[in-house]
């Protein structure tokens, strides 16, 4: 049925559809809403579980529990409660737990701007946790997108037996829109469990999921490798290449506008629809699998074009990615404190193809009092 | 309750004894509570396909490795959210954590609360050695005041954690105190504590002799187990809290006035001038608390009756008690053999009530006046001895000094503030 429905629901709906059974989380501007919905399908659904953690450390290692014990399990937080989650996050890839997680950003950092959006986490998901790993992340755009993208999130995990990030931001976690999410949920395809529950795995030894590196296999199987780089290499290689191997599988983005203009804007999440007016003069490249990145995708289309722009609600931290990715010198338009309009990205395109700085003009201090703000809950 | 069954080697099936020797430094007791572990799994029917051991960082953390069950290794103080979550999504398994006692309670702290006051149905065993022994020995959240690590070089300026209050702060929650040197006792309550519907935790005091032990006095782990041995005191019959240095098990309380001014283990009244809540989906999904007092008031009949047997054995010569445990006599026969008098509950199998009185008739037994007025001295010094550094408590013990003299050497006033 075509309904209202909104970016954040459409996030737990989706998860719902690809077969999750337990949701952890604590409250945090702008992602509660998907606790709030997660605790009310709970108290109708016996078999869907729900934990409100004392902390957001707690809920992301209750998922960690809950994946283990056989539940697809997810959890949703904001930005301050991403940061709480990433050593949960960094067992979850060493050990290899399928579970996802979402995090609609704020403007950072610390309790920043609460209910401000911002793009500022986009690069806490790649380098968040401690040491090397290769995580899968997708962005969506919209109210229908977000309901499509937790589905394949899920299905990534499972497929790659790690932790995939979900990540929203505070306008399109409070988007309405009209959609038929039950339409949406009937042509899914659903990656069922691989990885056998505890307690559940037959035959041979009993497992032991450990954050700290054992020797899985052959003599030594069951002791600690804790000194052996060889061991490492066979363990870290054959995580990286699965993980290289699932992203490939869900590449997506999309490549489109006016695709013979000379400018290609690289954007994503709710940029891509505030700036989505200026399509007639703009190509747009809109990375929806945002880790790892596009990178033969985006240097297929980079050279048709004299100039790319990235536009962001942080101060260019996925701009130096592309610029990495296609070999040469990439535009930034950062839209900072919360600020994603038209207008300012308008500005921004003009400062900077105009040979301007990227930096937008800082105003002078004030001489009249300002609006009272919105307080927001950190 | 049942004596458990001496030591047999079936636990060796529930242990993946191709590992060993372990990681743990020679004389570490962590060793022993796996095996009392193992051999309470064992005699409970146990096994890989219905328990789960999730464990900490730390040394102890390694005994899931050494277990034949399917184990998490969790992050260090992680232990509760993934146990926890492990059984909600698995009812039917039983949990257990193991983890020492900076896993637990500091860095794992806020964790341990909030599954507490959550009554998860997980039982906890905490390694308690008082020091991070891992690192090489720094002040853990349970070292005494005054102990000197090598984080406190002057000895440990604070007060150590008390499980027991943390624990006992929920009206549903199990809290045993066990030591490594008490092994059968250890093996009843790890039991005990299973079996308990709700969250339950064993505090294990145990001794880490190379990082902390040789430290403050000890020569060798034996000295420790010995002053574990001559410290640490079973708890009378129907205690509702324990002393420092008493060891057993107390269960969710129906006395008001000993719950901390907590809700019992009743269902909790709801003030009637709170309005209604509104039914529909706004109705929270948790189960109510109330069900678990019912088996609880049974249990703590059999643990009063078994405390009682406990007592009475004590009456006899250690040879008739060695028999009464090999099952050659009954409890009966030996106290009329002994020509003692057995109270009326214990002969007809009817359950003992809750507060059993002492039997008066015994010959060798004090009077119940008198017996009190020990307690309350044994329990004034034990208050005395918490108050000592841990160099001279230790001497206390090892009765080099007398109580008064270590207190007259600290400075401390027995009946003032010192």
């Amino acid at each position: 049925m075509r309904k209202l429905s909104q970016g954040n629901e459409a996030i737990f709906r989706g998860a719902l559809a690809a077969g999750a059974s337990y949701y952890a989380g604590y409250p945090i501007s702008p992602s509660t809403e998907i606790l709030n919905v997660a605790s009310g399908w709970a108290a109708e659904h016996p078999e869907f579980r729900f934990l409100q953690a004392e902390d957001e450390i707690a809920s992301a290692n209750a998922v960690i529990g809950a994946s283990l014990a056989g539940a697809k399990a997810f959890t949703a937080t904001s930005g301050p409660g991403f940061s709480l989650m990433q050593e949960a996050i960094g067992y979850a890839q060493k050990v290899g737990v399928p579970s996802v997680f979402v995090n609609v950003q704020r403007v950072g950092p610390a309790t920043g701007m609460p209910t401000m959006p911002g793009q500022g986490d986009v690069m806490q998901v790649r380098y968040g946790s401690t040491g090397d790993y290769t995580p899968i992340a997708f962005y969506p755009n919209g109210v229908a997108e977000s309901f499509q993208i937790a589905v394949e999130a899920f299905n990534a995990a499972e497929e790659s037996q790690s932790p995939v990030v979900v990540l929203s931001d505070t306008f399109v976690a409070h988007l309405n829109e009209v959609v038929d999410l039950d339409e949406l949920a009937e042509s899914l395809e659903i990656v069922p469990r691989a990885l056998a529950p505890l307690g559940r795995h037959d035959p041979g030894e009993p497992r032991f999921f450990a954050g700290v590196l054992m020797y899985e296999h052959g003599p030594n199987a069951g002791e600690p490798a804790t000194a052996d780089a060889d061991e490492y290499l066979r363990q870290y290689y054959e995580a990286k290449n699965r993980h290289m191997e699932v992203a490939a599988r869900h590449a997506r983005f999309e490549h489109g506008w006016n695709v013979d203009a000379p400018v290609l804007i690289v954007c994503y999440g709710i940029v891509s629809r505030v700036a989505a007016p200026l399509r007639d003069e703009y190509a747009l490249f809109r990375p929806i699998r945002i880790h790892p990145i596009l990178g033969d995708e985006l240097r297929a289309v980079a050279d048709r074009y004299e100039q790319i722009v990235v536009i962001e609600a942080n101060d260019g931290q996925y701009a130096d990615m592309v610029e990495l990715a296609v070999h040469r010198e990439v535009k930034r338009v950062p839209l900072l404190g919360g600020r994603i309009s038209l207008e300012a990205v308008r500005d921004g395109l003009e400062r900077v193809l105009g040979g301007g700085p990227s930096e937008p003009p800082v105003p002078p201090a004030p001489t009249e009092r300002a609006a009272p703000s919105p307080l927001g809950i950190g | 309750m049942p004596e458990a069954p001496m030591a047999e080697m079936a636990f060796k099936k529930h242990l993946k004894t191709d590992l060993f020797p372990t990681i743990w430094c020679p004389g570490c007791g962590i060793g022993t509570i796996m095996i009392m572990l193992a051999m309470v799994l064992d005699e409970m029917g146990l096994d890989e396909t219905n328990t789960i051991i999730v464990t900490g960082i730390g040394c102890t953390g390694r005994m899931g490795s050494y277990m034949k069950y399917e184990s998490v290794y969790t992050l260090h103080g992680r232990t509760l959210p993934v146990a926890e979550a492990i059984k909600a999504v698995r009812p039917e398994m039983h949990v257990i954590v193991v983890a020492g006692d900076g896993d637990t309670a500091s860095i794992g702290g806020n964790h341990l609360i909030h599954s507490i006051r959550r009554n998860a149905r997980v039982t906890v065993l905490c390694n308690n050695n008082e020091i991070y022994g891992l690192t090489g020995g720094q002040t853990g959240p349970t070292t005494p005041t005054g102990t000197k690590t090598l984080s406190s070089p002057g000895g440990n300026p604070n007060t150590p954690i008390n499980l027991q209050a943390i624990v006992r702060s929920s009206p549903h929650a199990v809290y045993a105190k066990t030591t490594v040197y008490h092994q059968l006792h250890m093996r009843n309550v790890i039991r005990d504590a299973i079996e308990h519907d709700g969250f339950s935790l064993v505090d294990i005091t145990s001794q880490c002799i190379e990082n902390n032990g040789r430290r403050i006095g000890f020569a060798s782990a034996n000295e420790m187990l010995s002053f574990y041995r001559k410290t640490y005191k079973r708890a009378g019959k129907g205690a509702t809290s324990l002393n420092p240095f008493e060891i057993g098990i107390l269960y969710p309380t129906t006395d008001a006035a000993a719950s901390n001014g907590h809700a019992t283990a009743a269902e909790p009244e709801r003030p009637s001038a709170l309005p209604e809540q509104p039914a529909g989906p706004m109705t929270s999904a948790t189960a109510s608390p109330g069900a678990a007092a019912a088996s609880d008031d049974t249990r703590a009949l059999r643990r009063a009756e078994s405390q009682q047997r406990a007592a009475l054995m004590g009456q006899l010569d250690r040879e008739t008690k060695l028999r009464v445990a090999k099952g050659d006599l009954t409890l009966a026969e030996a106290f009329a053999q002994a020509g003692l008098e057995m109270p009326e509950s214990l002969r007809t199998g009817a359950s003992a009530p809750q507060a059993a009185p002492a039997p008066a008739s015994a010959p060798a037994v004090a009077s119940p006046d008198a017996k009190e007025a020990r307690r309350a001295e044994a329990q004034r010094k034990l208050a005395l001895m918490q108050r000592l550094p841990s160099e001279l408590k230790l001497r206390v013990a090892k009765r080099e000094i007398t109580l008064e003299e270590a207190l007259g050497e600290a400075g401390i006033e027995p009946d003032g503030s010192g």
